[in-house]
């Protein structure tokens, strides 16, 4: 590939209901930013600012100015509902476990 | 006479080279048959069949290592199409990958999700968005319905849901009445006929 070519990169925003991942193809050097406006999914979800969100690329935070991989996915984040902190203090007065894998060790205290 | 027989081998000559140098040029890399194996195979990369992933999975079929019989989610009808394919007599899912059930996708309960990661680092396909401390959502059309993500996440918020039904996904029910049934049906609608 030559360093001249396009590179291929996604955009992708999620409600619970409604996902949308948007294809782009962009220049070698394209900041995240840049990205996201390339792609126009701020048109698509009236309440998205992506310009406030937090932003990554596959799962990692990162900044706006980074600039973006063949095939990287843009992501815009929303913030969280809960607390973690508070859901941790629920589940801890509820007696249920808090950790990896939380599922099986309370089926696995139910059966004791 | 002698330029029938310089013209035809001068063709075969041709023909020959040509030959040679496709089977060099456009060789195909890995065995036809596992990327005919994996075509079958529903791609959840869940790993029930106890192969890392389904390409694992059609590459060991290809050996003779593995059973057709260990895909749940690909259920009866991708059992019977490889066997088709290999030439073997198609047998019933292996009860110890798992039932057969109806298709699904993880939901995430977004008042309870805290943001900790644990299932996008589970999940094969990528299709959980999210990062630390932030909102985490399934994109539905990504989601294998693999079922990976549920056991680590630490607080329980991941279900699966049925996938919603629209017009692509739509399909005939099946029969409701079984062969047998109708068999014993026929006689009877026979004698109430005179």
């Amino acid at each position: 590939m030559g360093k001249d070519d396009k590179i291929k990169v996604e955009v992708a925003y999620a409600l619970p209901d409604e996902q949308l991942i948007l294809e782009v193809e962009v220049e070698p050097g394209t900041t995240v930013k840049q990205a996201i406006l390339r792609s126009g999914v701020s048109g698509y979800f009236q309440d998205l600012d992506a310009e406030q969100s937090k932003v990554g690329i596959f799962g990692k935070l990162t900044k706006l100015d980074k600039v973006l991989k063949d095939g990287d996915r843009v992501e815009i984040y929303r913030p969280l509902i809960a607390d973690p902190k508070e859901v941790r203090r629920q589940r801890a007065a509820a007696g249920k476990v808090m950790k990896k894998g939380a599922r099986e060790a309370d089926s696995q205290s139910d059966e004791k | 006479m002698l330029t029938a027989i310089l013209a035809i081998s001068l063709l075969a000559l041709v023909f020959g080279l040509i030959l040679g140098l496709s089977a060099r040029y456009f060789q195909v890399e890995s065995d036809p048959i596992v990327d005919k194996i994996d075509a079958l195979l529903p791609q959840t990369q869940c790993g029930q069949c106890t192969f890392a992933g389904c390409r694992p999975y059609a590459e060991a079929m290809a050996k003779g290592e593995a059973d057709i019989n260990q895909c749940p989610p690909g259920g009866q009808a991708t059992i019977d199409a490889l066997a088709e394919l290999l030439g073997v007599d198609s047998k019933p899912l292996n009860a110890e990958h798992g039932e057969e059930e109806e298709p699904t996708v993880a939901y995430i309960d977004e008042e309870v999700c805290i943001g900790c990661t644990l299932c996008i680092q589970a999940c094969p396909v990528d299709a959980i968005l999210g990062a630390a401390k932030q909102m985490h959502t399934v994109i539905a059309d990504e989601c294998t319905g693999c079922k990976l993500c549920i056991p680590p996440c630490p607080v329980e918020c991941i279900d699966m849901v049925p996938i919603k039904q629209d017009i692509e996904l739509w399909k005939w029910p099946y029969p409701e009445t079984t062969p047998e049934a109708s068999r014993t049906d026929t006689p009877q609608t026979q004698e109430a006929m005179p």
